[in-house]
Order: C-alpha cells, then structure tokens, then sequence
C-alpha cells in the first residue's frame, strides 16, 4: 500500500518538474532570432514559398506530457483518428469516464467535468464537457517554428527558495 | 572543481531518510544533521519525524555521511526511504530513465 | 540540464521520505501551493485575447510573468471554461522572437525601401515618420494618409486613433480588419433596424429550443458559446440543431439536421423560408402589422471589384444607390418570396426538400423558440448585407426576436469587434455611437465634444480596408500605419494588390507588432508592440459586454502599447502642420499647440490624473503621459453614447465587474433590446420598440438570390472556401508560437473530398498547387481531416504564414459592407 503512495507520488512530481527543464532551455534566448522578421515563414520572401513539409505524423507513444500549470487541460498524447465524438457516441469516453478507466486503465476525466455551469455536482459528464476536442488536442512530430520562454511557476519558486536559503 | 582526493565520479546521489529523535534532543539532533556536508532538512512532522536528504557523489559518500548521523545519542530510529543515482558522464534527456536504485522499505513501526 | 535533474530526483526523494513520515509534502517537491510567499501566484481578471466571444480568465502572475491562466468561475459568459486557445494564453506573450526594437529598412545608415532592417531608437523612428506624415501632408493632403487597425485594439486605442486620424490629421482613411469579419452585419443591423448590434445576449444560449447554424462553425470558433449550445441540447431532449455550411465540419458532429448547400446558395434558402411561412399562414400577423414595414431593395449591385472589372461594367446599380430601397407592402413581399418554393430551393441549393422543410418548419412553429448564429459564412458574401436582411426577415416575420431564446444572433471574431471596431467607430465612414461622417449633424457632435473647430471632420468617407490597398498600390495612399493586425495574411489577392501595394516605392508602411508577421515582413519600419496584459484595456464582446482589465506584467523591454505609440506620435505634429489656417483662425487658442495637446492631453482626455490608479496597479502607459489616460479617453468615448440607447457605466465599475452589456442604465445592463420591460429604451406600450428607425419599425427587405461574383468553371473547377481553426486564433501570430497549439494543428492543409482528389490522381500527403488567376500557393492534400468538403469544393485554413491562401482569393466584396467574400472563388489544384 505504502508502496503504491510512494508511485503515486512520485508520478506527481514528474508533472510538475518536466516542464521545468524545457523552460530553462529556452531560456537560453538566442539573440539571432531577435528583432528578425519572417520567423514563421523560416525567412522566405513573401513573393516565393518554401516547398511544404510532409504532413507531420500524430505522436501515438502514450507518455503523459507535462502540463504548464495546474489548470491546463492535458495534450492527447495518442491519435484519435476515426474517433467518433458526435451526439450520439463518445469514443474519448469509452476509455477516460469514470466507470471505464477501470478497465481501460487510462486517466479518469477530472472532476470539474462533472460539474454544470454553475458548479453543482452531476450523476455523469456534464453536457457542457462533451466536446473533448475543444480543450484536449493530439500533437503531432514537428519541431515548433518558433520557441517559447514561457517560465513555469515551480522553476520561479524553486530559484526563490534558493535566494531565500542565502539570505 | 575536481577533487582527486575525493575521487571524483560522474554520479550523483541522493538519499532521503526519515529520523525519530527523542523529541526533547530534537534541535540537537537537526544541528547534529546539519553539520554532515550534502544534508538539508525539509521537514519536520507534528510528532517530529525529521525529513531530510543526503546528497553526494557515491554509494560510499552517502553511506558514511549516513552513519554519521545515526550515531548520534537522540536519535531513535533512522530509516532510509529514498535513494536515487544520476550518472551524469551521459547527458540524457529522459529524466525518467534513471534508475531507482534502491527503494528502501519503509519501516513501519516507527 | 543536469541541474534540473538533480533537482527533480531529489524532489522525488524528499516526496518519498515526506510520505513516510506523514507529513505534507515540501514546496520544493510539491505541486501543492502552500501559504509561503514564495508559492504566492497574484491572480486577476481580464478578458481573453482572442474570439468575440467574450470569456473572462484569471490570470496568474510571478515575479513579473504570466505564469497560468484559466477561465473565470465568476463570469456569466465561460462560467470556469476556456477553449484550447484560451487555457494557453499564458504562453502568447512568450514567442522568443518577441519584437524589442523598432526595425526600419535602411541601407548606409539612411531609410531605404529596398534596405534591411536595421534595429533603431523609438527617437529615430518616430523621426522618421513624422517626416514622412508630413511630407505625404504637404504633398498630397490627408486624403494621402491612412490606417489600418483592429478589433483588437483596446476601445481606448480605437477611440484615440479615431481622433488623431479625423480630427488630428483630418482623414477618414482608418478603417479596422473588422471590416473584414462583420461589416456585413453591421449593414444588416443598420438597414434592418437603424441601429447596430444584437438585440439578444448568450442567455438566449439556455432558453432556445432550436438552434440554427448559418455559415458558422461554432464548435471551432466559438468554442465556449458551442459548449452551451450543447449544454443545452445535450439538457433538453425537445432542443433540435440545424447546421448549414457549405462543407461539413465538428459542428455538424451534433446537428439534427444538417445541410450542405452549394455556395451563394443560402440567399435563396432563407426567401424559401420566408415563402414557406406566407404559405403556410404562420406569419404573426399582429406583430408584423405593429413592428414591421416592407421594402423592395435595390438589385444588381455588382461584386465591389475594381471599377474596370467586366462584373462591374456590366452592373446596373452598383454605384450610391446599391443600398437604396422602396417602400412595399405585405402582398408585395409575398409575391415577391412566392417563386422561392421548396423546389427551386432545393435545385439551387442542392439541400433535400425535407431537410429544408424541416428547417423551415423550426421557424414556422410559433411554439418553438429559435436563435439564429452566423459568423463569416453570411458575412465573407458578396451579398453579406443581404445574407443578414434575410435571416431577419423570418425573424420578424414570425415575432422571433427580442425575446429569450428567439434571437437572431450575428456573432463576431474579434475580442474587442464590437466594442472598439463598431461601437467606436474605427470605420471609414462612422464615428463613435453609431454616427456617421457624412451626416453634418454627426460631425458636429464629435468636433464639440473633441473641443475641435467646425469643419475638422471630412464629410467624405474614408478609403476602406480593401480599397486602401488598391490605392496603396495605385499610389494614392502614401502613408500608411498598420496596428494590430496581419493583412497582408489576411486580405485577399496578396499577389495583386496588397503586396504590390506595399512595396510600392511611393508609400512608407509602418507596422506595429509584438511579433514579426508577414505584414511586418512587408512593411518599411516595424514598432514593437505590448500585447494583452502588459497594458490597460477595455474590450467589447458580441453580446454587447463591455469588461476592462488591468495592466498586470510590464511588457519586454522596448515594446510600447498601440496606445502609447499612438499619442506618444501625436506628439510630433503641430495643429499648424496638419490643419489649413482657416481652421485654426476659428479656435486661436489651439494655435502651437501640438495634436497631443488637443487631442489628449488637454482635452477631457487628460483630466483624471494618476491619483485615480489604485497604487498597486501597474500602468505604464498613463504613468508615462502623467494622466489615467484610459480612463480619460473611455470617459470622453462613452459620453458619445450615454443618453443615446449606447449608454456605458463608469469606468472605473467595469474594474469590477465581470463585464456589463449596454446600454447600462441606472447602473442596470440590457439583456434583451427592443423589448418592453427588458430595454429601458424601449417606449412605454410600445410592446417591441425598434427605436433605432424613427417610425420604430423593423425593416423586411425583398432581396433576390444573386450569383456568387466568381463560380469554378471548365478550367478552374472547384470552390474555394478559406477559414480558421480550433487551435489557432485566425493569422496564428500568437498561437503559432504556442508548441502545443502549434503541434496541434501545424501546417494549413487543403481538405478535399476523397473523389475529388482520386480523379485528379491525388492521395492523402500529396504536394499540390492550388491555382486560380490571382496565382497560387502549394500544400498538402487531406482526404479525412476534421472538415469534410463535399465533390467540387475545397477548404484551406488562412492560419499558416508560410502558406497564404490569400495569395488566391479574391478581392470582391459585398458593395454595401465592402466586406471581402472570402469563401467563394474559383481555383484549380494541381499535383506538384
């Protein structure tokens, strides 16, 4: 059981500090890329086009990817290809609601989808959550165009727990 | 940085542990944790369990630090909870590769 | 690297030991935030930067930087939700390529055209655009003069840029990207009911018991207004949805009865229902009798094309008198409907009989309450303003409005669509309230409360969005300043006229961003711009909510607010540079003073002063001018409104609120307008009072179906449609800079049907040219994405900057809201 507490544990805190060492890497600002113009465009002029990339592939390895802060709704991290997800059938449910997690073994669809808009507590998913894609997307293998330096709250607390221990 | 007299590694180390201490002997007991080189205390429970880790760069370095501290006259029970090793002569990025080690059992009794 | 590893198995050491000795785990090694300062996150609220859908979110700040957001518990509109788009907010201001310096082509240290761009001071660029204002000025007048901005500006920055551009510099030249999103459903609302916005609120979100999609994908674009959709008929099992689109996509996913229909088409399905009402006695005769006259508008108004096009040649009226309209009667009407049977519907339309009786029948049934959304599928249309009349017209003809959950609801693409674009007026021919340039009447009341003499504001509109790129490239606009959005991904026809306007060597563009787009990539001299948070603002939303938002992070250094540039600019201009001496001989108290001066400062602009900031507040921008400038300028733009059916309250009570839809009278919002009881505008037993007309009648327009300005032929044999997507916010400027948005969706592919691309012998993957007589741009063919075009039509994304569709699109737009018509032309596709 202890065991089990300790896993448990453990898993969370992967959550937490994964983001933190690929926010202090690109933190690293490389200044070439600085007050440059067509970043997204990989510097091609706007009169000619870069032959396009082959359509990248959905990433399907199944690994828990960090989440940016608490309240940020987790990536898919498998391809939902030929997913029904319509009025009638839910496909993402079928693995992720409570009473098939069980069996599927997948993470349970959190708590507040179980709420109504004004927060009171349903029997099953509430209507309002139906919609997975809205919130959750699946990514595919290509390398962002563009980095981004946006600093995780836990790498902030840790270099102040760090100064405060000096002072 | 290198120490050749501390025989260098390319691992580090990191044990955790949980200390009972009698509880009137407790701030001698964190001072005695506390002069160790690699120790820091994280926290302290309602019946004063003491968290705290060891940090260092072999199985050797952490155990004599180790016993260091479990001589020490106020404590009771010292258990060993934690200990994990990152070799760092390859720079790898999944960090969940690393190996536990060594997942103590916890002692229960205390 | 080995830092942070050290660190987390660490911290999983310490969670281990933490565990066993039963105490809570230490901050260090927790995601728990604890009541140390050091965990502390400094919430707040503020709108979200993208849709018009208006959501609040929290925003969580650390030492200086956005560190988490998510939606707003405590807001009416998202109630705790956000889309994907939404909970990444954090990270939009994050792209490394953040603009820090402004950056002017130059060759051997001197501007030049064909230079490169050379990072400078804020000093010498504003040096060198006053010199180049001036000289377009002295050369060619204010007419030469010009300004592309946003419904996403602030209402504080549309609100000062309206002023400096028709009472500083004396041009109606400024025109928003809004023009090209829902000018035609701001004819609609002005020609239908004299005054502009919806009557109805997202409460009719949870009262309907039918929704109908015209031409909008909710579920993509307005995600969170799509949860309540659903949310309602997922609640209520009697609650139909009806999709109609031009192409499948997620939101036919919970339609009932969903409806392919072939392009331009829907003109002639809404005359089907009207008929289908008459025909059916279903017409709610007491309040079409009180409510309601009839007009016969003007037909054959041609396709807003460049005035030598054949199309325009050929078309009778489409000059002045395209908006022009005669009064009919109900009979007429009737007539007039009665050749649109369901038959003919149906042929044109390609939609089965029953599917359009079944829709029909949705409005007809005076039990069922019905609320209409349309988004760019009615208003990208050559026949916007019509699109708009039309879905009206059942409303009215059935007393469908104004009421909860009988709504026909325009919904808007900007965050600030409404509030900034519409309700300020950054159009080339309005001013702030619903006013227009061209009455004198109007530009009095503007050049009074400006404290600007008479005669200030020209008579004559200004150049709009479309025809300010052609006459950038015909060289007519000389000057040109782009805020706070991306044309030249945006417009249409890039290849012939935006680009070419651009570049040509007679105009000097200056474009403000945060990041480096295609415009700015275009222009001579860019201006790093703040974004979002890291200013103060007010943003209108589609249901007329109007919420504000405190500065909360400091921008990155070198990057100023539009708002700052904007006033900040003003500075370099004398009234005797921009105003000819008999102007000024009428006020000579303005005499040397600068446009700051007039406009700003000492105007009712500057007279809050700073003290009125709470000191825990960051506010750059007025701390920098040593006034509340926001508040200045918000207190100066509603005084426009209040009194008129516009009314805003006090500035400073939006800081507290989750936003309040006007008019807000006796501190109290509007649900619903026009209605008694709801609209406190709304005459006493008037029952429906549609004020904005003098006679308080609502308009129903005869409209015919007309064809669309360019349909695929023997050559070039498909439709093109273009549109947005889920995870991107239209140009992707932020959101492409988002990994995880990125990932999501990185690259704007063209759907097409799997026959379509079998008889041209493509697969799903292949490399293609997409070809039409504008030019053409190459991508890659999907056959089973998440949009399913039926055979002969085609649908690309506008997101991607490295591949622009709207490098083939074409220009035409509806000649009443001269809004581009982005979801029709004719193309080819070409394996590569």
């Amino acid at each position: 059981m202890k065991k089990l507490n300790l896993a448990a544990i453990a898993s969370l805190v992967i959550f937490v500090i994964s983001p933190l060492t690929y926010s202090i890497n690109a933190f690293a600002a490389d200044k070439e890329t600085v007050n440059t113009v067509a970043t997204l465009r990989d510097h091609t002029p706007i009169e000619s086009q870069k032959e396009p990339n082959p359509i990248p592939k959905v990433m399907n390895k199944d690994i828990k990817q960090g989440r940016n802060y608490p309240m940020q709704p987790p990536v898919i991290p498998h391809t939902t290809r030929s997913y029904e997800v319509n009025k009638n059938n839910n496909k993402c449910l079928s693995c992720h609601s409570r009473h098939r997690t069980e069996k599927s073994q997948a993470p349970m669809i959190s708590v507040t989808h179980y709420m109504d808009r004004d927060g009171n507590f349903l029997a099953d998913v509430s209507p309002r959550r139906y919609f997975c894609n809205q919130c959750h997307v699946t990514q595919v293998d290509a390398k962002p165009l563009v980095e981004n330096t946006f600093v995780d709250m836990h790498t902030l607390m840790s270099v102040k727990i760090v100064t405060d221990e000096h002072h | 940085m290198t120490n050749k007299a501390e025989k260098s590694t390319n691992e580090y180390h990191v044990a955790s542990f949980v200390a009972y201490p009698i509880i009137s002997q407790i701030f001698a007991v964190k001072a005695a944790i506390l002069a160790v080189q690699g120790t820091e205390i994280h926290a302290t429970s309602e019946e004063g369990k003491i968290v705290f880790t060891i940090e260092g760069h072999s199985y050797k370095d952490i155990g004599k630090k180790m016993d260091t501290i479990r001589v020490h006259q106020g404590i009771i029970n010292l258990s060993p909870v934690y200990h994990q090793i990152l070799d760092e002569s390859i720079e790898d990025d999944a960090v969940n590769e690393n190996k536990v080690v060594n997942e103590f059992t916890p002692q229960t009794h205390i | 690297m080995s830092i942070n590893r050290r660190e987390f198995i660490k911290a999983n050491a310490i969670a281990a030991a933490a565990a066993v000795a039963g105490v809570s785990v230490p901050a260090v090694a927790s995601n728990l935030i604890t009541s140390s300062d050091i965990t502390k996150l400094k919430w707040d609220k503020a709108p979200c930067r993208f849709c018009g859908t208006g959501c609040s979110v929290n925003v969580g700040v650390m030492d200086g930087k956005v560190v988490a957001t998510h939606g707003d518990i405590k807001s009416p509109v998202n109630k705790g939700l956000n889309c994907v788009k939404g909970y990444f907010l954090s990270k939009i201001m994050y792209g490394k390529d953040r603009l820090t310096q402004p950056l002017l082509r130059m060759s051997n240290g001197k501007y030049d055209k064909q230079g490169e761009f050379t990072p400078i001071s804020w000093e010498q660029a504003f040096d060198v655009m006053a010199e180049k204002a001036k000289e377009t000025l002295k050369k060619s007048g204010p007419e030469a003069v010009g300004m592309f901005g946003s419904g996403q500006w602030t209402v504080q920055e549309g609100y000062a840029a309206v002023k400096l551009m028709k009472a500083g510099f004396r041009t109606n030249n400024i025109d928003p990207n809004a023009r090209h999103c829902m000018a035609s459903a701001v004819g609609g609302f002005m020609r239908t009911f004299g005054i502009d916005e919806p009557m109805g609120c997202y409460d009719d979100l949870e009262a309907a018991d039918a929704f109908v999609l015209w031409g909008s994908n909710m579920a993509e674009m307005h995600p969170i207004l799509w949860t309540r959709l659903t949310d309602r008929r997922l609640s209520a099992q009697h609650v139909r949805v009806a999709v109609l689109s031009t192409y499948e996509h997620r939101s036919f996913d919970l339609a009932d009865n969903g409806m392919i229909f072939t392009p331009q088409t829907d003109l002639a399905i809404l005359n089907f229902i009207a008929n289908y009402i008459i025909e059916t006695d279903r017409v709610n005769k007491d309040f079409v009798s009180k409510h309601t006259n009839f007009r016969l508008g003007t037909t054959d108004i041609g396709y807003g094309l460049r005035p030598e096009n054949p199309l325009e040649v050929n078309a009778k009226n489409n000059g002045k008198n395209a908006g022009d309209s005669t009064p009919i009667d109900f009979d007429e009407y009737a007539k007039f409907v009665s050749t649109y049977t369901v038959e003919y519907a149906s042929k044109l339309s390609g939609v089965p009989e029953h599917k359009l009786i079944e829709l029909a029948e949705m409005y007809a049934d005076p039990k069922v309450k019905v609320t209409s959304f349309w988004t760019m599928g009615f208003n990208q249309h050559t026949r916007g303003v019509w699109a708009n009349n039309l879905v009206y017209n059942i409303h009215l003809l059935t007393g469908k409005i104004s009421t909860p959950g009988n709504s026909p609801f325009s919904l808007t693409g900007q965050p600030s669509a409404c509030g900034t674009a519409r309700e300020v007026g950054t159009f080339s021919h309005r001013l702030p309230a619903d006013m227009v340039v061209t009455n004198p009447k109007h530009r009095d009341t503007a050049e009074k409360i400006w404290g600007v003499p008479a005669g200030t504001v020209p008579p004559k509109p200004g150049y709009h969005a479309v025809l300010q790129n052609r006459m950038l490239k015909d060289g007519k606009l000389n000057f040109y300043w782009v805020q706070c959005n991306n044309n030249m991904q945006a417009g249409a026809n890039i290849n012939e006229e935006i680009y070419p306007g651009y570049r040509n060597p007679k105009n000097f563009i200056v474009v403000s961003d945060p990041y480096p787009t295609v415009t700015a990539q275009a222009a001579d001299l860019i201006l790093p711009t703040a974004m979002w948070v890291e200013k103060e603002g007010v943003y209108g939303n589609a249901e007329r909510r109007t919420q504000a938002w405190y500065q909360m992070v400091e921008a990155p250094q070198g990057a100023q607010s539009d708002l700052w540039q904007l006033v900040e600019f003003s500075k370099r201009f004398k009234v005797e540079d921009v105003w000819p001496e008999e102007l000024i001989a009428k006020q000579p108290d303005l005499r040397g003073k600068t446009l700051y001066d007039v406009l700003y400062k000492d105007s009712s602009v500057g007279k809050f002063p700073l003290s009125e900031i709470p000191e825990d507040r960051l506010n750059d921008d007025a701390r920098d001018f040593g006034f509340y400038i926001q508040k200045g300028l918000f207190e100066e733009y509603a005084s426009f409104g209040r009194g008129h059916a516009h009314d805003l309250a006090p500035y400073d009570r939006y800081h507290n609120e989750r936003g309040l839809r006007w008019p807000v009278v006796n501190g109290v919002e509007t649900k619903w307008r026009f209605k008694e009881g709801s609209d406190p505008y709304a005459k006493p037993g008037s029952d429906w009072d549609f004020y904005g007309h003098k006679d308080g009648r609502a308009r129903i327009f005869a409209l015919p179906y007309e064809p669309a300005a360019e349909s695929p032929d023997e050559e070039y044999d498909l439709w093109l449609s273009t549109g947005r997507v889920l995870e991107h916010w239209h140009s992707g400027s932020m959101t492409q800079r988002v990994p995880e948005l990125y990932k999501a969706i990185p690259d704007a592919l063209v759907y097409m049907h799997p026959d379509d691309a079998k008889v041209r012998g493509l697969r799903r993957g292949d490399l293609v040219k997409l070809v039409s007589r504008r030019g053409e741009v190459q991508t890659r063919v999907e056959t089973r994405g998440r949009n399913k075009p039926p055979i002969g039509l085609v649908f690309m994304p506008w997101f991607d900057a490295s591949r622009l569709v709207n490098k083939i699109t074409l220009d035409a737009t509806d000649p009443l809201s001269k809004q581009t018509d982005y979801k029709k032309c004719a193309i080819k596709i070409v394996k590569v």
